[in-house]
């Protein structure tokens, strides 16, 4: 399980000093989906990248993150090289955007292996087979130029080389924004399924509180750096505490032509 | 019939490929609607659908391969220069990136007076920015230190969304055409910018709205015309667009849409998709 | 805005332009004018050499001690102007002898004595190929100059006695071959330099924003010839061309300032004309342009202020290549003489053997005032486009 902490994140630049993320508490268990929403500005972003500690440098950052019972926070960088890809894995904002065009796919998966594991050529390639099946796309992928992809599947690639070191945990940051309606949806459901057969815990952030309510088992809402509501998608539509996200709800919901 | 708005016939556009031995694609292919005044219509269609094409055309910023477009019963084509100007001063439009559509050198209210000034020449500067000011507080943008501020600087996405909204309406058009409009402001601004629109259209504006959200074009329109690679694949009335979809791709899109309700409805969380289209 | 104030390529710019504007002012005597011996060295340099001084006796003062611990000046020179009360001697006490330089009657006295005047040597009682200076200052010590009387009485003057003295060292940066202080020569030459380097830049800035907008925008058959035109131009070299354009011309300054920006507009007009593509096709420029809005008003109000940043960042490098333009053409020689500039001092010390002399604190100077300038305005250009930069990063970042 990862436990987030009282987690404040402040932004230090030389005019002013920016909170973030302030005082937020998180569990994301095992097997379990868990959804961070919010507009953008709200501090989700800045949430999710504190976890595999990649914040900027000029970021402050106070409270525990705990991966059982680990702090990362207080880890020495080459124990957090371990963690990384290998227990958490990640798949950032706009990661469909971010593979090298000079790369193929299958050589951007074997970087990553490379870097963090020690396996023979053999095992590599099975490796990279699989994990693209888990995600979704065709082995012969593995050959192409991420131009010659579409934008969802460049996002299952994304996915897959997040799968590569077979990790406990998916961070996942706003996977599906300028996809098509239906790709989103076939994307969302994938991880839904991966992450429920491969007993993983994954958090995905998104800005769209209906489409995190397909597939998460708890959503968190964030507003202003701070997290206003957690509770399962039903608890949230049908109960909410806080104004913001009873208006956010009624809103929704008025547009579904359902009132409440 | 002099309240037709906007007619389309047959509308095609080719984009012809630079690479001899690829073929170029049809963005359009045989587009035909009317829009009488006080009418508005949605657009639905994803990236590549045509829908933006579409409006480009209307505008007549590209000419079509086949087909004519009239707008206030005049041929675009066979106009003169200076009546499509004519035309086009009575017309809207809000582009869909809200990072081109305004000058970034121009404060905020100076964005939005400017069309104005342009028509209507610098001596009518006071009526412009009321006129502006008075738009922008109607799209939720009052505070004045905002109003004085150069668009580049300070404005955030959904921001520049509604000021674009206020630039396009400033001119009172008879026709607005805008182009998800509604994608970065929250759900809560989304439903009052809808209003806005759809008051002025109880007023006989005349609009299409082109959007993905199906829940969204039924709230902004009473028709809809759903666009697939150019085509048109399904025209109803948007509620029934959303209730009983004809075409396996506007099944698709009711189906793919994620919706509050249908999520606490479900009892397991892995709810395949039941994709009776394949893209 | 304010950490412009604070960077120090400013504030120096900011005291140099002053001094350049203060300093005819300040300057006793034109630039131009002979101070001392041709070459002398500067004050703080080969301390043996006696300074060039002028000595004066006045009213009141009748009397004045010289320090001498230096080898003998190369010339010396008496004049005066006075009325005198009673007959008496101009006198030079060394530390072991003491000279009669000249007598003085009662009333008016006018005299005009250079040392090297055959009868000034007879009346010492030197032989004619005598050097005087270096007999009469022989020694190292205590000298006094002063007029003496003949009898007792304290004599009464009115009017001036000028002794000068030509030693081998002058002022803060010695003299040129002409005997001209190349301190003040440096300070006005600063002026030059700042001229040509600003206003080369902003002609050429005008001239390369003007064709970039209207390329940019037009395009089709403007924009091709225009660019055509800039490729020629780009392909001829530039000194050949100075120099015959000087030669034809003449060698004005202003001519000079055209001549530069004429040849130097192209890399500001290729920089605008792309902006100027890229932003042409924005969806607000099309709107307005589909609105009926003039052509010259999308470029005054959206284009020209879009560019704008861009071309400050330019100018500001681009005036080190006009300066060092003008030090090169006026090293050549083929600036005009009477203006005085770094580059044609430099030119002067390389004609005139200051190489062979070892005089390097007349190469030094300007030297080193062209690449101080240089890199004053290099560190402006760098300011002006870290202003830009963060701007554009800030709106693509929303």
């Amino acid at each position: 399980m990862i436990q987030i902490i009282d987690l404040s994140i402040t932004y230090i630049t030389p005019s002013k000093s920016v909170f973030a993320v302030n005082n937020a508490s998180l569990s994301i268990p095992k097997g379990e989906i868990i959804g961070l929403v919010g507009e953008s500005g709200s501090g989700k972003s800045s949430l999710l990248m504190a976890i595999p500690r990649l914040l900027p440098s000029n970021t402050e950052v106070s409270g525990a993150i705990l991966l059982d019972d680990l702090d990362i926070l207080s880890l020495k960088k080459d124990t957090l090289n371990t963690i990384r890809w290998k227990e958490i894995a990640l798949i950032p904002q706009g990661a469909m955007n971010s593979f090298t065009p000079v790369l193929t796919i299958g050589k951007h998966i074997e970087e990553v292996l490379t870097f963090h594991m020690e396996l023979p050529p053999h095992a590599i390639k099975q490796r990279c087979e699989r994990v693209m099946k888990e995600a979704g796309l065709d082995a012969s992928y593995l050959n192409r130029y991420p131009h010659e992809l579409s934008g969802g599947q460049k996002q299952r690639a994304a996915i897959a080389t997040a799968l590569a070191c077979n990790p406990t945990f998916l961070l996942a940051d706003e996977p599906t924004t300028a996809l098509d309606v239906i790709t989103q949806r076939e994307i969302v459901e994938t991880l839904a399924t991966l992450t429920k057969e491969k007993d993983m815990g994954l958090l995905f952030v998104t800005h769209d509180l209906p489409l995190a309510a397909q597939i998460c088992d708890k959503i968190a809402v964030m507003h202003e750096g701070e997290i206003v509501e957690k509770g399962s998608p039903e608890e949230i539509v049908k109960n909410p505490h806080h104004e913001h996200t009873k208006q956010l709800v009624k809103a929704l919901l008025h547009l579904e032509g359902e009132e409440i | 019939m002099t309240n037709t708005i906007l007619t389309a016939n047959k509308v095609s556009l080719f984009y012809p490929s630079r690479d001899p031995k690829m073929e170029g694609i049809w963005a359009l292919k045989d587009i035909s609607l009317i829009l009488k005044q006080g009418e508005s219509l949605a657009l639905i269609g994803e990236s590549g659908s045509g829908k933006t094409s579409l409006l480009r055309v209307i505008l007549g910023l590209i000419q079509s391969t086949s087909g004519y477009v009239e707008l206030f019963g005049e041929n675009i084509n066979t106009c003169t220069h200076h009546s499509l100007i004519e035309l086009r001063r009575k017309c809207g439009y809000v582009p869909q990136d809200p990072y081109g559509s305004l000058p970034p050198t121009l404060s905020v209210i100076d964005a939005v007076a400017e069309p104005w000034l342009i028509v209507y020449g610098r001596k009518s500067r006071l009526d412009a920015y009321s006129k502006a000011r008075h738009l922008l507080h109607t799209l939720g943008i009052t505070e004045e230190r905002l109003l004085f501020s150069q668009v580049r600087f300070g404005l955030s996405g959904g921001q520049r969304q509604r000021v674009a909204i206020a630039r396009a309406l400033i001119l009172e058009p008879r026709l607005l055409l805008c182009d998800e409009p509604t994608s970065m402001q929250d759900a809560s601004t989304r439903s009052e910018i809808i209003e806005v629109l759809n008051k002025r259209v109880k007023e006989g504006m005349s609009m299409i709205f082109v959007t993905h959200d199906l829940y969204l074009a039924r709230a902004a329109a009473s028709h809809g015309m759903v666009l697939l690679k150019g085509e048109c694949c399904e025209e109803n009335s948007t509620k029934t667009l959303l209730t009983a979809p004809q075409h396996n791709y506007t099944k698709a899109l009711v189906a793919a849409l994620p919706t509050l309700s249908s999520a606490i409805q479900r009892d397991s969380r892995t709810n395949l998709l039941h994709n009776q289209y394949t893209p | 805005m304010m950490s412009l104030f604070r960077r120090w390529s400013f504030l120096l710019l900011l005291f140099i332009a002053v001094l350049s504007i203060l300093a005819p002012f300040s300057l006793s005597v034109s630039p131009n004018q002979e101070v001392a011996p041709p070459f002398s060295t500067p004050l703080w340099l080969k301390r043996n050499l006696p300074p060039t001084m002028k000595i004066t006796l006045s009213e009141n003062i009748l009397k004045k001690n010289i320090a001498w611990p230096y080898n003998p000046p190369t010339q010396i020179h008496l004049s005066g102007e006075i009325t005198l009360s009673v007959p008496s001697a101009l006198v030079l006490e060394t530390p072991t002898q003491k000279f009669v330089l000249h007598h003085l009657t009662v009333g008016k006295n006018t005299f005009d004595i250079d040392g090297r005047d055959l009868s000034f040597k007879q009346r010492l009682n030197f032989s004619p190929f005598a050097q005087i200076p270096s007999e009469l200052f022989s020694e190292k010590g205590e000298y006094i100059f002063r007029v003496e009387p003949d009898f007792s009485a304290p004599p009464e003057m009115r009017g001036t006695i000028t002794f000068d003295i030509k030693g081998g060292r002058w002022g803060l940066l010695g003299t040129d071959q002409r005997g001209r202080d190349i301190f003040s020569l440096f300070i006005a030459g600063i002026r030059v330099s700042l001229i040509v380097g600003i206003s080369a830049t902003l002609l050429a800035s005008l001239l390369g924003l003007f064709f970039g907008l209207i390329s940019g925008y037009a395009g089709g058959w403007t924009d091709t010839i225009i660019m055509r035109g800039v490729d020629i131009l780009l392909s001829i070299p530039i000194l050949p061309i100075l120099m015959v354009l000087a030669a034809y011309w003449g060698k004005g300054l202003w001519q000079l300032v055209l001549i530069l920006s004429l040849f130097s507009w192209m890399g500001t007009a290729r920089t605008v004309r792309a902006m100027t593509l890229s932003l042409r096709d924005s969806s607000y420029i099309e709107g307005l342009r589909g609105l009926g809005a003039p052509t010259f008003y999308i470029l005054w109000r959206h284009l020209l202020p879009e560019t704008l940043p861009l071309l400050l960042a330019n100018i500001a490098l681009g005036v080190p290549g006009a300066i060092l333009a003008e030090a090169g053409i006026s090293f050549l020689g083929l600036s005009d003489p009477r203006i005085i500039s770094w580059g044609r001092m430099l030119h002067e010390a390389h004609s005139f053997g200051a190489f062979t002399r070892g005089a390097w604190w007349m190469l030094l100077p300007p030297g080193l005032g062209i690449t101080l300038l240089c890199l004053i305005f290099l560190d402006l250009g760098k300011f002006l486009e870290e202003q830009i930069d963060p701007q554009l990063k800030g709106a693509l970042k929303q």
